[in-house]
């Protein structure tokens, strides 16, 4: 008894000290991510963009002479006093040089980590975290948005769907939605494009998370046979047994996936039988062939180690880490958190598509450096049609229309 | 347990509690663990008051925080009401409230008042983000970005200010835990167990369980409503994730840790789980396959809550300091 006892004091000594032993020699950098809970599968992708990108500095021999060292903590669902918290912990407590965070909530992130000083790189991707930026962006000058915010990707998809090589056999189109923030955003600003050019938003749902059965709102589509079906929900087993449902029985309709197509779990499931779908991915690589051959061999890497393609949130991760190091390379200082965030506005990076900048609120808007691409799935890969700015075809890939739609 | 005892771990409790700012009062880390555990414990208190001492499979509670939480974010961003109002505002509207979530509740037992309380919880999602939430001021699927502090005294009162803070949440977590103490050893506490054991036997007796559930359904509903609204101007922004079975989850591992129906183990489970939750973050899934392996253990090992032990401690102390006066009694008279 006593002897457990003695344990127990020695495991709870452990578990509140550990955190606070440090080397001197290393670069901390905070990486806090959902890693449990309903978002654990994009707070994964986001992790190996990041993971790879600290290795690849640690074997070139590290930044300004030190190894970088990895702080992690699970921000599992967004729960503001959790974000909080993780903010307390990496940049109150563990000290990190600078913040890497992928989906981090819906403002409070900005909030949370706006009390401290050190880059703060985050894919919200939703407006009501540049709202709470937008309130204060002298306190929150540490804030960075890794990609544009739902609204001017669904700008993008709906020009991306009115250019495609397609001869639509009606103006109707059914838009699904989650009911959080992003779904919202994305669903409003597609009904309202549509409408703008004569369209008819035939029926618009909005759903919560956790939806599989379909037959219902499928019924529905099925008599409104419409030509396009745009479904915005951010997570896999949603948008996969809509599928299975909806090509059953499919109707004349090109099915737009936005971002929903991106969650790796979707195509490792569909396979081909995804064939067809179109989708986006903002600040994307483009596939199967990247732009350049650096980009090339970096999708190459990934693949080595991972196995799989590259999901949305990994390589904009990977670069928000190699722009972060290269303004500390640039400052010398990675305590200089001033400098260090003037840099980083000021002189943007030379990433792998090219050159890129922060626009307005400290947002990564959509450039040629880091373009929303627009994807079709084809022979069970992410083909790349088209990149945006401008809104262009991308390299030889063509759109082939999905082998449901009787001619 | 008996009065003493009780008032002795809540005292032991707070006093361990007042002094922490003065150690940590700089550590915004561990003043966040220690104002979430002040207001987890008395959420989590009300939901044993209800489910342990009267009874009642109330599963409603975390949707009173919510309705606490975002009536007083309505009222103090749409209406302009002062937060120290909006959060009174806050508990009597969660508290009546309560009183209608208990009227049918009184007409069921066991799981059917587990699925109407439920159904609340499971409702308020929809609600708050559909166009009924968003005409109230509910902020719909985007939440409630910018609610005020409290100012109180020329002083404000938020995540910003940690020490005030928790002063703040301290005084009034001291007094709903004297309100809930007085309740569970009052007539009222003695009339919820009666119901609990045998409600017949009760109502043979001349309680009313009309009455007396309603009114604990309202006590409790008022607090739970008052911290949420406490826990809206302490992080300044809501959103309908406050519902997400995660939080459901914790706070029932408060319960299942504390004991249910063993108050103030819940207090301590609080302690318990908002720690450990805390600093197990930074190991990522170990967190939650280790706070699960704790509450496999306790039910199996400790199906009265990690109190029972320390309860029975301290009434074998007492037995035995009773049959040491006993036993000095008898030789004196001999």
């Amino acid at each position: 008894m006593r002897k457990t006892r003695f344990l127990a004091i020695i495991f709870t000594f452990v578990m509140l000290t550990t955190t606070l032993v440090f080397a001197a020699d290393t670069i901390k950098v905070g990486v806090p991510l959902a890693e449990t809970g309903a978002y654990a599968g994009s707070g994964d992708n986001y992790w190996k963009g990041i993971d790879m990108a600290i290795n690849e500095i640690n074997k070139g021999g590290g930044l300004l002479g030190k190894q970088l060292e990895v702080v992690r903590f699970d921000s599992q669902e967004f729960a503001p006093e959790v974000v909080m918290q993780g903010a307390n912990y990496l940049c109150g407590k563990m000290k990190v040089t600078s913040v890497h965070a992928g989906w981090a909530g819906w403002g409070q992130d900005i909030r949370a980590y706006g009390k401290y000083d050190a880059p703060f790189f985050c894919d919200d991707g939703a407006m009501p975290a540049v709202e709470v930026y937008k309130s204060d962006p002298e306190k929150y000058y540490n804030t960075y948005f890794i990609t544009d915010t739902g609204g001017d990707q669904a700008n993008s998809m709906f020009n991306m769907l009115t250019a495609l090589p397609y001869e639509y056999p009606n103006k109707k189109i059914v838009i699904i939605n989650t009911d959080d923030a992003w779904g919202m955003e994305v669903g409003d600003t597609l009904s309202k494009q549509f409408t703008k050019i004569g369209w008819k938003v035939a029926k618009r749902e909005t759903v919560p998370y956790g939806t599989n059965e379909w037959g219902p709102i499928l019924t529905k589509i099925r008599r409104i046979n419409p030509a396009i079906i745009h479904i915005e929900i951010p997570s896999s087993q949603e948008v996969i047994t809509f599928f299975r449902q909806f090509i059953k029985q499919p109707t004349n309709s090109i099915l737009s996936y936005g971002w929903s197509i991106t969650p790796l779990e979707v195509l490792t499931t569909l396979g081909k039988d995804a064939d067809g779908i179109v989708g986006e991915m903002p600040a994307g690589m483009p596939a199967p062939k990247a732009p350049n051959a650096k980009a090339q061999a970096w999708v190459d890497q990934y693949m080595s180690i991972y196995k799989h393609p590259v999901p949305a949130g990994s390589w904009i991760a990977y670069t928000s880490v190699m722009a972060w190091a290269d303004a500390v390379k640039a400052v010398g200082d990675e305590y200089d958190f001033k400098a260090v965030n003037k840099h980083l506005k000021e002189a943007g990076y030379d990433g792998l598509q090219g050159k890129m900048k922060f626009g307005k609120n400290n947002t990564l808007h959509a450039q040629p450096a880091a373009p929303i691409v627009h994807y079709q799935v084809q022979d069970g890969k992410l083909v790349a049609l088209f990149t945006d700015p401008p809104l262009k075809p991308y390299g030889e890939y063509k759109f082939q229309v999905p082998r449901w739609i009787k001619k | 347990m008996s009065l003493k005892h009780m008032i002795l771990i809540l005292c032991g409790f707070y006093c361990v509690m007042g002094i922490m700012p003065l150690f940590f009062g700089d550590t915004d880390y561990i003043m966040n663990i220690l104002i979430m555990i002040l207001i987890w414990a008395v959420v989590a208190s009300c939901w044993d008051v209800i489910m342990g001492f009267a009874g009642i499979f109330s599963f409603g509670q975390v949707a009173f925080y919510v309705i606490g939480a975002y009536s007083s974010a309505i009222l103090s961003v749409s209406l302009d009401i002062p937060p120290v109002f909006s959060i009174m505002m806050a508990g009597v509207i969660t508290g009546l409230f309560g009183v209608l979530v208990g009227l049918p509740c009184l007409r069921l037992a066991g799981p059917y008042v587990a699925l109407v309380t439920f159904a609340v919880h499971m409702t308020l999602v929809p609600f708050l983000r559909g166009p009924l939430g968003r005409a109230i001021g509910s902020g719909g699927s985007q939440g409630i970005l910018t609610i005020p502090p409290i100012k109180l005294f020329g002083l404000a009162f938020s995540s910003e200010q940690l020490v005030p803070f928790f002063y703040l949440t301290f005084s009034l977590t001291i007094i709903c835990t004297l309100v809930l103490v007085l309740v569970i050893k009052s007539y009222w506490g003695t009339a919820f167990l009666a119901l609990k054991d045998s409600e017949n036997f009760a109502a043979s007796l001349g309680i009313s369980a009309f009455k007396y559930k309603l009114m604990v359904f309202a006590l409790t509903s008022f607090i739970t409503g008052l911290f949420g609204a406490l826990y809206a101007h302490y992080v300044g922004m809501l959103s309908t994730k406050m519902l997400s079975m995660d939080v459901f989850t914790i706070l029932m591992i408060m319960m299942v840790i504390g004991g249910i129906g063993k108050y103030p183990g819940v207090v301590v489970g609080a302690v318990i789980t908002v720690t450990l939750s805390q600093l197990l973050a930074p190991l990522g899934m170990y967190r939650p396959l280790i706070m699960g392996a704790i509450v496999v253990v306790l039910v199996l090992f400790l199906r009265d809550g990690i109190i029972s032990p320390i309860i029975g401690l301290l009434s074998s102390r007492r037995k035995v300091g009773l049959v040491e006066k006993s036993l000095k009694v008898s030789s004196k008279g001999k």
